[in-house]
């Protein structure tokens, strides 16, 4: 399955580092990655386009406990899934 | 003031009496500020040791433990700790200094990128820019530890940042969050009284997150009103009484075989602030068999990440255990639970003058004073304590659980006798744990703490020979520990006073001679190398699966 995650973080610089060694430990791969700062400059909106198996709560509740990030929202993604799919054939 | 100051000065408002740590370049303003300041120091000798004390501290206190170490091979030298503090969800603050922000990424003398290190063996790390965030930060990190499921935070401090002026006006402490109180998921609080009332086989499956989240007494009001089976974990040891009847003991690969028996007959496992870690869980697809699954914890990623649960909720054990206490209707179930107690209990006729360990440290737990603390090292005298000693609280066994590391029992004693002075703390270790940190033995002749250190001595890495000889066929490689030192010669060197004993009729004369004796002393165990940990559920295999002394 796949699965869009949007993430807004706050204005840390190793924020991206630990969003991606969660992601990666937790043994999720990522397929795409957006980054870009907040009107602000308060924080981060990260787009982060996971595939896995595995049930997607296995990494949003691990992404969820990380004290810098701020929000977490996650939709399932037919695009993501037809471009695995097309990656794949 | 300046950064240095500003740190010791909040550690001082925070009511932290005692931290462990070791000096070094970028931590010295800290050090400076430290000298003549009333938290006590205590300086270790290993920067690993410094932060298993300050476990040890916060394990036998329920207190936040403090450990400080210098840049680069100062904070290498604990991640280790932070490591053992996340995997069984310790309170622990660990301070360290860090080069100058001017040289920073220039790869600086002692320079290490220890956020980045931090990453993996945190529940949270800081890196301090600017003075100005230093308060809020420092006590960001206490709470942060301290909160939900307790874990270790990091604060990287640079060594300009401890130099700056700062103005530092005390606040009053700001209750951020009155407590209010915790919404009841009455709906899965239902489900589950259903669940327990309909139950035929119902068990209580209890973690070290009943006695973190202090719902000890809960625990003990629910058990006592559904009258229902009970295995602990090796973290939660201590938190149902020896005394209950239907106390089964540890669950997993070295439970006993009624828990394990229990456990894999169950139709309700109610799984109370424990994780379903594998040393416990055996065979996954086969643990519980026929269980419906009532899981609770404070940390949400724990529900469901191993075994869905039926009914699982996040919260407050002291709010939700009372809330679940209902009769259960399963007499024939506890009869069944008890005589497989009876049927399986342990035996200590071990024939021959030589001391057989679980004996002797049946002995020990039967001698030792009330409230005594046990440290615990990690291999067979680790799970040999932990089925054959007794203990009236988890805070008074401390083990390294998710992480089991060796070296963690010496210096965990020194924090434990620190945070509890007036307690008689105990270091139970093994001939191969005992030398990963033998030079903490220095912290204890420095500040003449009355630990009393106990060396099950295998003359083995006998955990790992056992394995060897069970799956290994019996190649016994790098696993001979024969050469170690004479060890009451080794801790004579440290003005700890010792005696070494082999047989059985010395162990009682010898454990006396060590409690009546009012400082540190060794006792030497020489024991077989040949004897083996039993029960064992062998890699792979499902609980019920248990290999035994006499199968074998
Ligand atoms: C730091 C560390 N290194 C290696 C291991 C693997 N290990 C587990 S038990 C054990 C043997 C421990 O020997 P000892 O302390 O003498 O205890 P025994 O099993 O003989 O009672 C080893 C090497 C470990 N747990 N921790
Ligand atoms: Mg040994």
């Amino acid at each position: 399955m796949n699965h869009v995650l949007t993430i807004q973080t706050k204005n840390q610089p190793v924020v991206l580092e630990r969003l991606l060694q969660v992601t990666r430990y937790r043994g999720f791969e990522v397929a795409g990655m957006e980054m870009k700062p907040l009107a602000d400059f308060s924080g981060l909106l990260v787009t982060l386009s996971i595939v896995s198996d595995k049930p997607i709560s296995l990494l949003t509740n691990q992404l969820n406990k990380l004290y810098d990030i701020e929000y977490l929202d996650c939709v399932e993604s037919e695009q993501t899934q037809a471009k695995a799919g097309s990656m794949r054939a | 003031m300046n950064g240095a100051e500003l740190v010791i000065k909040l550690l001082e408002m925070r009511g932290v009496e005692h931290i462990f740590g070791y000096p070094g370049g970028a931590i010295m303003p800290i050090y400076d500020a430290l000298y003549q300041s009333k938290v006590k120091h205590y300086l270790c000798r290993h920067e690993q040791g410094g932060a298993f004390s300050a476990i040890g501290y916060a394990r036998s206190s329920g207190k936040v433990g403090v450990c400080m170490a210098t840049s680069g091979p100062g904070a290498t030298n604990l991640i280790t700790s932070l490591a053992d503090a996340l995997l069984d969800s310790v309170p622990l603050v660990a301070i360290t200094g860090q080069v100058s922000q001017a040289v920073m990424g220039t790869d600086a003398f002692q320079e290490v990128d220890v956020l980045g290190l931090s990453l993996a063996v945190t529940k949270h790390s800081f890196m301090v820019k600017d003075v100005t965030e230093l308060e809020h930060t420092l006590n960001e990190a206490f709470e942060l530890a301290m909160s939900g499921r307790p874990g270790p935070v990091l604060v990287d401090i640079p060594k300009d940042v401890q130099l700056a002026e700062v103005q530092f006006k005390p606040r009053l402490v700001e209750d951020t969050e009155t407590s209010q109180p915790e919404f009841l998921p009455a709906a899965a609080l239902e489900q589950a009284r259903l669940l327990i009332q309909n139950a035929k086989r119902p068990i209580a499956y209890i973690g070290g997150g009943v006695h973190m989240a202090d719902a000890v007494a809960e625990l003990h009001g629910f058990l006592a009103q559904s009258q229902m089976p009970s295995v602990t974990t090796l973290k939660a040891m201590g938190t149902v009484p020896p005394s209950n009847p239907y106390y089964l003991g540890m669950l997993g690969m070295h439970g006993t075989q009624a828990a394990n028996l229990a456990v894999q007959q169950c139709d309700l496992l109610i799984c109370l602030g424990a994780r379903f870690d594998d040393r416990v869980t055996g065979k996954l697809a086969a643990f519980a068999p026929d269980a419906k699954v009532i899981h609770i914890d404070i940390d949400p990623a724990e529900l469901h990440k191993l075994r869905r649960a039926e009914c699982a909720m996040i919260g407050d054990l002291r709010q939700l255990l009372p809330a679940m206490s209902v009769p259960t209707h399963c007499q024939d179930w506890l009869k069944h639970c008890v005589s497989m107690k009876q049927q399986h209990g342990w035996r200590y006729d071990h024939p021959g003058e030589r001391i057989f360990a679980p004996l002797m440290l049946k002995q020990l737990s039967e001698r030792m004073p009330d409230n005594a603390v046990v440290c615990c090292d990690v291999g067979q005298h680790q799970m040999w304590v932990a089925q054959h000693m007794s203990f009236s609280h988890p805070r008074n066994h401390l083990s390294s659980g998710g992480l089991g590391t060796m070296g963690f029992g010496l210096p965990a004693a020194i924090g434990a006798q620190l945070a509890r002075p007036k307690d008689t703390v105990l270091a139970v270790s093994g001939d191969g744990s005992f030398m990963m940190n033998v030079q903490e033995l220095g912290t204890i002749k420095r500040f003449r703490l009355p630990v009393k250190i106990v060396i099950v001595d295998n003359q083995r890495l006998g955990m790992v020979k056992q394995w060897q000889e069970l799956f290994f066929n019996e190649r016994y490689s790098e696993t001979d520990l024969s050469d170690n030192p004479d060890f009451v010669s080794l801790a004579a060197a440290f003005a700890i006073p010792g005696h070494s004993i082999s047989r059985k009729d010395e162990v009682l004369p010898a454990l006396e001679a060590m409690f009546t004796w009012p400082g540190p002393y060794l006792l030497h165990v020489r024991i077989d190398e040949t004897d083996n940990v039993w029960p064992l559920v062998p890699p792979g295999a499902a609980n019920q699966d248990m290999l035994t002394e006499k199968a074998q």
